[in-house]
């Protein structure tokens, strides 16, 4: 029995790609526990005084050799890599996914508003910080990753973006070469550093992030180089050059993007074979901690590639030591035996974003909220996420993700407030009414069944609905089965066509013929959401592919936008502004949320104290985990 | 003379189909929908200011040369690729001839080993076949080989792994080494060779099935021959007879298989790569297809290209080496 399902979880995982994880509201999930975030952990024992043996993380996403920040590499394991090897940013996310003044790094902050409306934020560092070659970090170091990371010169290394100070007073003319003094950075000392924000990007909810700078190594980057300050700005002086830059940073075998050999984070780079993919870190033993003064006891970590079908037996073996995010039923289901046999722990939370129906609200007919809420009404959600996920997700209604405050603080608003869209066939049907759908295709009165016509400007259009979707996607496979048949009922056509990821994308951007009415994807929030650019009327944003619903709505650009100003610590006015802009979201329906995955972390028993959420990923949680020696 | 006017031929011929197939490749890849561009810049769209983000954009279209015409494009492509400058990928964000490599190495080591696998069984046991023809060991060895090559790979990949990973944990499940090993030498490749043992084990049973076939038909039909017969009056030991008079003369249809397999020791497997976490060309091939990074597919397909085109020239010359009677001027 137990060799049959084994084998069963092998070939059900060849024979299903997945493309994302599942979701689930509490009516759906299978997890008992009466919060989002729970863990089986049990076997605690003591947190050693100093680093112990090795963790080996297993990632279904194979790293890349690159390891300078995520505008040279895509790759999201390579993204946690960097919060390991990089450190002492002077802002930060916290545990519960605040930004935060450091205070391992930062000694004294202050900002100050500018008659000219904008802002000045100063920032000390702590002394006592220093890189793991011994050298003391300084403010030149975080004045030199302003300066480099926005400079022409940088930009010139494989097109690297230059935007770090992209917000800040004299970019545009320090990017474009005009200038060589950055006059929005400052050194003021040798301790301290300012910067100060254009007036066009105040006020920012998030403003706090704009004092955000993170030390580069000077000496190594840049060696016989200087950041000296001026009445006009920082500058970076000696012979600075893009050439300098290609060898120190792009040398392929020791530029600081392929060997980054002097760091400061709570890890430091000891290798990564390229032939395995695999990539092995250090305990930095110079770290001074994070935000809570928080060090690292594993040793090393290994980061190696699993595949989803077999890793839970690569847990089982011994050869990895945790598995992050794992989301499917097959696969969780596999770790929970492990867990019930007692050779695992797990510990879960619940994905902050969702899968969904993604509208294109600029094409007929779904630019009409009608059609949008007759399709959403064709589909038993907690149905779809339940075969989806196996009973690992949940739905949600609106923009927001499950980990995040402003949902804990609203669950029950939300409950009583917010249209659930349970599956109603008469329903839609009165919304296709109201919406003008009331014709045959003669022109006559609509009969009750068929296609369902709408005159528009003289001319009899169909109700059909163009979908594209990828291929070996499971959503997409469910989808096709549960809505077309509601969908002829109330009387629409659902036109599927099958393409992959770039062509997918070319559709969304509009790049090619503008064809599609809905597509299905996933999102994510991060913690600096947005929603003001993602539903904005002004076209550069949605060219720009942040509205990639395309959505022109003035009352939902407007409850968003409201979000913007307000200012970060003030929480309450936030959560009023987020649930105007969620129950308008919910009523417009851009999107149709259909799932939001419950993760499963699942590891070893010899691995102890560990604690991730989707805010508090596995590169933060393994400071406070150690293994067995 | 003949034979350096045939090869002479030969290479001119191959340099014109290098040309046409250079040209139908470059123009049905820039055919393909997706923009490298976007895939390129990636989250850059959703973390950049619009107008930001546009430049960038602009500014990377340009640097890849992609804001030229088509065919100056296939001119600077097809340039460089002459001069070994395989270009850009927009997926590693680094040259080509710095991420093809690792993979290629990986492939063909792994390759290598399956065909001395694969010869080293299929040969002895083709013959051996041959020569007890319609007896029970011929039977069962038939019976086995069809089912070896009849059973999809990946089948036969994961039945593998559940039993000798799995079941009996004998060898590891996926990877090419042991996470965290220190070793160096020769114990780093009895590693190596032990994460290698079962997509070789995998890559052979098929391999095994189809050349065992072959080397069988090809035996049977020598066998046949009046020359075998007066070899065998002549008195001749039954080893002489079957390794030096009949399996030299069934060579030619085993030289033909050889040879691809000889080419294919660059072709990557992406089931093989992807059920064991083997990083080769077969899955570098469809990565970069899928994220549109035509530097390194065009690269990879113009190799297979010129191994294609080779491999025909390697195989007739080879064909006169087993057979006298072949002439390449004829």
């Amino acid at each position: 029995m137990k060799k049959t399902r084994l084998l069963s979880l092998l070939l059900a995982g060849v024979m299903t790609a997945s493309l994302a994880a599942c979701g689930s509201q509490s009516t759906v999930t299978n997890n008992t526990s009466s919060t989002p975030a729970s863990s089986t952990a049990v076997s605690e024992g003591t947190r050693p005084t100093e680093p112990q043996g090795q963790l080996v993380i297993g990632t279904t996403t194979q790293m890349g050799n690159d390891f300078y920040d995520p505008r040279f590499s895509n790759n999201a394991t390579n993204y946690k890599t960097y919060d390991l090897i990089h450190g002492y940013g002077t802002v930060v996310s916290d545990k519960e996914g605040a930004w935060v003044y450091d205070p391992t790094v930062v000694a004294s902050h202050e900002e100050t508003e500018n008659e000219d409306g904008t802002k000045t934020y100063t920032v000390t560092i702590n002394d006592g910080l220093v890189w793991s070659d011994g050298t003391p970090i300084t403010a030149k170091d975080y004045v030199f990753q302003l300066l480099l990371e926005s400079s022409p010169e940088m930009n010139g290394v494989d097109g690297y973006p230059s935007q770090a100070g992209y917000s800040l007073v004299g970019y545009d003319e320090f990017f474009a070469g005009e200038t060589e003094y950055f006059a929005g950075v400052h050194l003021v000392d040798d301790m301290t550093y300012s910067v100060t924000v254009r007036a066009e990007e105040l006020p920012y909810h998030y403003d706090i992030t704009y004092a955000s700078a993170m030390p580069r190594p000077m000496h190594v980057i840049a060696p016989g180089c200087d950041v000296e300050d001026t009445a006009e700005g920082a500058t970076i002086t000696g012979d600075f050059t893009t050439e300098l830059l290609l060898e120190t940073i792009n040398n392929s075998t020791t530029g600081y993007r392929y060997a980054p050999t002097v760091t400061c984070g709570p890890y430091l780079f000891d290798s990564f074979d390229v032939a395995s993919a695999q990539c092995t870190l250090k305990v930095n033993p110079d770290y001074a901690g994070d935000y809570r003064g928080v060090k690292p006891v594993i040793e090393k970590i290994i980061i190696k590639t699993v595949k989803t079908d077999t890793m839970i037996n690569e847990l089982k073996s011994g050869s990895v030591d945790l598995l992050f995010q794992c989301s499917g039923a097959d696969t969780i289901n596999a770790g929970l035996d492990l867990v019930d046999a007692g050779e695992a722990q797990d510990n879960t939370f619940f994905r902050n974003g969702y899968g969904k129906i993604q509208f294109d609200c600029s094409q007929f007919p779904t630019d009409s909220e009608n059609v949008r809420k007759a399709i959403a009404y064709c589909l038993d959600r907690n149905e779809f996420a339940r075969q989806y996920s196996g009973g690992y997700a949940s739905v949600v209604h609106a923009y927001y993700g499950l980990a995040q405050w402003e949902y804990q603080q609203s669950k029950t608003w939300i409950d009583q407030n917010l249209n659930t869209y349970e599956k109603n066939l008469d329903e839609a049907k009165k919304l296709l009414e109201e919406d003008g759908w009331t014709l045959n295709a003669d022109g006559s009165a609509y009969s009750g069944t068929g296609l369902r016509y709408k005159e528009v400007d003289g001319e009899l259009k169909p109700l059909v609905i163009e979908w594209a979707n990828t291929d070996g996607n499971p959503v997409s496979d469910l989808l096709a089965t549960m809505l077309p048949e509601a969908m002829t009922e109330i009387g629409m056509q659902l036109n599927p066509t099958t393409m992959d990821f770039p062509t997918l994308q070319t559709a969304i951007t509009h790049s090619g013929d503008k064809i599609y009415n809905m597509y299905n994807l996933a999102t994510g929030f991060a913690l600096a959401s947005s929603p003001w650019y993602y539903y904005s009327t002004d076209p550069v944003w949605m060219q720009g592919g942040y509205n990639s619903n395309w959505i022109a709505d003035e009352e939902l650009a407007a409850a968003a936008e409201a979000l913007k100003a307000i200012p970060y610590d003030d929480n309450d006015a936030w959560l009023t502004a987020w649930q105007n802009f969620i129950l308008i979201w919910n009523e417009k329906l851009p999107d149709i949320p259909l799932y939001s995955d419950e993760y499963y972390d699942f590891f070893s028993n010899r691995l102890h104290g560990w604690e991730s959420t989707s805010v508090w990923e596995w590169s933060r949680a393994v400071l406070d985990a150690w293994v067995d020696a | 003379m003949g034979k350096s006017r045939y090869l002479l031929k030969r290479l001119i011929y191959i340099i014109f189909v290098f040309f046409i197939i250079s040209i139908l490749m470059f123009a049905i890849y820039k055919s393909m929908p997706g923009n490298p561009v976007d895939i390129m810049l990636g989250d850059s769209k959703t973390t950049m200011k619009p107008e930001a983000y546009q430049a960038l954009y602009e500014q990377t279209v340009k640097s890849l040369g992609l804001d030229k015409p088509l065919p100056v494009q296939y001119f600077a492509w097809i340039s460089n690729m002459l001069t070994g400058n395989f270009g850009y990928s927009t997926q590693y964000k680094q040259e080509v001839i710095n991420v093809i490599g690792a993979p290629m190495a990986n492939t063909v080591m792994l390759n290598i080993l399956t065909m001395f696998v694969v010869f080293l069984i299929s040969i002895p046991l083709g013959i051996l076949t041959a020569v007890r023809k319609n007896s029970v060991f011929d039977k069962s060895v038939q019976v086995l080989t069809i089912v070896g090559y009849s059973i999809p790979t990946f089948i036969i990949a994961l039945l593998a792994i559940f039993l000798l990973a799995v079941k009996f944990p004998i060898f590891p499940i996926s990877g090419v080494s042991t996470a965290g090993s220190t070793t160096t030498g020769l114990a780093a490749m009895l590693d190596k060779l032990h994460h290698m043992a079962l997509p070789v084990l995998v890559m052979s049973v098929s391999g095994i099935g189809g050349i065992t076939r072959y080397v069988r038909a090809a035996m049977i039909d020598v066998l046949r021959m009046d020359y075998i017969k007066t070899a065998r009056a002549k008195g001749l030991s039954e080893k002489v007879v079957i390794y030096v008079h009949a399996f030299r003369n069934a060579l030619i249809p085993v030289v033909t298989v050889t040879t691809w397999w000889v080419v294919g020791l660059f072709g990557g497997s992406i089931v093989i790569e992807s059920v064991f976490l083997w990083p080769g060309l077969g899955k570098m091939l469809i990565d970069a297809l899928l994220q549109r990074d035509f530097a390194v597919v065009l690269t990879m397909q113009m190799f297979y290209v010129v191994l294609s085109l080779a491999g025909n020239v390697i195989m007739d010359i080879a064909y006169t080496m087993v057979d006298p009677r072949v002439r390449l001027d004829s």
